[in-house]
């Protein structure tokens, strides 16, 4: 049973890696913006109101579909942990300039 | 951006944003189309002044105004991409006998003119819907739309004064105004000067006209003669 929600928890929350989501964020506003002109040129020279709102919706609606899910794109850098407490203490970490042991 | 939620979240807040510049572009876009509107005749073809009373039952009886007029008028340059509906009015206006600022106002006739994308929203009937379809032709403005023109039009509202005294008035005129309701943006009224590429309603006013006395009947007339 814990296992199942574990697997539906991680399903939901969609985690993705630092470079997955620098991706994410840039691929948000680039879409979104494009979308936008391009729904306000369209409509503009086409001079039709409801073409402009379906392009801006319909763009809208792949940026979302894009970005939102947690595609295996955005998980390529995953996270190095350092390994569990309890191993042998890693050598030559520097904390606050004082190398320990 | 952690979380399919986070994500969610802040897409839709640039959307929004996104939107509202859009938005913002369109109504501006207004201003890059030049609005031309012009009246070639606004008249009026019969005038009357009878008494009446505002319902069955009211124990005052008031002056009423007949007016008739015909009015050929050329709105169709205020129509543009971003235009929803033009609604145009016509009053009849005159100088207050007591305060020489005031000026009494009643609307006369009144339209709403819808645009192409907008029809769906008239509420109209299916037969009127299927011509209007097909005039406007799959684009998104008909120029045939907010051509005006009317023939010995009747009023369509009751013209009466609250004093209840309507004869004799004098200097009375009939005035065109419009209203564009845009689909993103401002609203707009007929304007008093030229705003660039919006110029002012041209021969928006009908001449000066007096309003009739109340017909004496024909016997009374007689009657005193004789006598």
């Amino acid at each position: 049973m814990a296992e199942l929600l574990e697997q539906a928890r991680d399903i939901f929350e969609g985690q993705i890696d630092f470079e997955g989501q620098k991706l994410v964020e840039n691929l948000v506003n680039i879409s979104l913006s494009i979308v936008g002109a391009i729904a306000f040129l369209v409509g503009y020279f086409l001079q039709d109101i409801k073409l402009a709102v379906y392009i801006g919706l319909a763009g809208t609606a792949a940026t979302f579909l894009l970005t939102v899910p947690p595609w295996p794109i955005y998980n390529k850098n995953p996270v190095k942990w350092l390994p569990v407490a309890g191993a042998a203490p890693p050598t030559n970490i520097v904390i606050d300039e004082k190398m320990l042991r | 951006m952690y979380s399919s939620l986070v994500r969610l979240q802040n897409t839709f807040g640039f959307f929004t944003t996104v939107a509202f510049v859009v938005a913002l572009l369109i109504s501006a876009s207004d201003f890059l189309s030049p609005r031309t509107p012009t009246v070639n005749v606004l008249k009026t073809t019969q005038l009357q002044t009878v008494k009446g009373r505002a319902d069955y039952y009211s124990s005052k009886k008031e002056e009423y105004a007949i007016i008739k007029f015909t009015l050929d008028a050329d709105l169709s340059s205020l129509f543009t991409w971003n235009t929803k509906q033009v609604f145009a009015y016509v009053t009849a206006e005159w100088p207050s006998a007591q305060n020489n600022n005031a000026t009494n106002q009643a609307v006369i006739w009144d339209t709403i003119i819808t645009a192409p994308s907008s029809d769906h929203l008239g509420n109209f009937s299916p037969s009127k819907l299927k011509r209007l379809r097909k005039s406007a032709n799959g684009k998104g403005i008909d120029p045939s739309r907010g051509k005006l023109q009317l023939k010995n039009q009747r009023l369509k509202y009751p013209l009466t004064h609250p004093t209840g005294r309507l004869a004799n008035t004098e200097d009375v005129q009939l005035k065109l105004h419009y209203n564009v309701q845009p689909w993103v943006g401002f609203l707009s009224w007929n304007q008093v000067q030229d705003w660039g590429k919006w110029k002012a309603l041209k021969n928006g006013l009908s001449k000066k006209f007096t309003l009739p006395a109340i017909k004496v009947k024909e016997q009374a007339k007689k009657k005193t003669t004789r006598a």
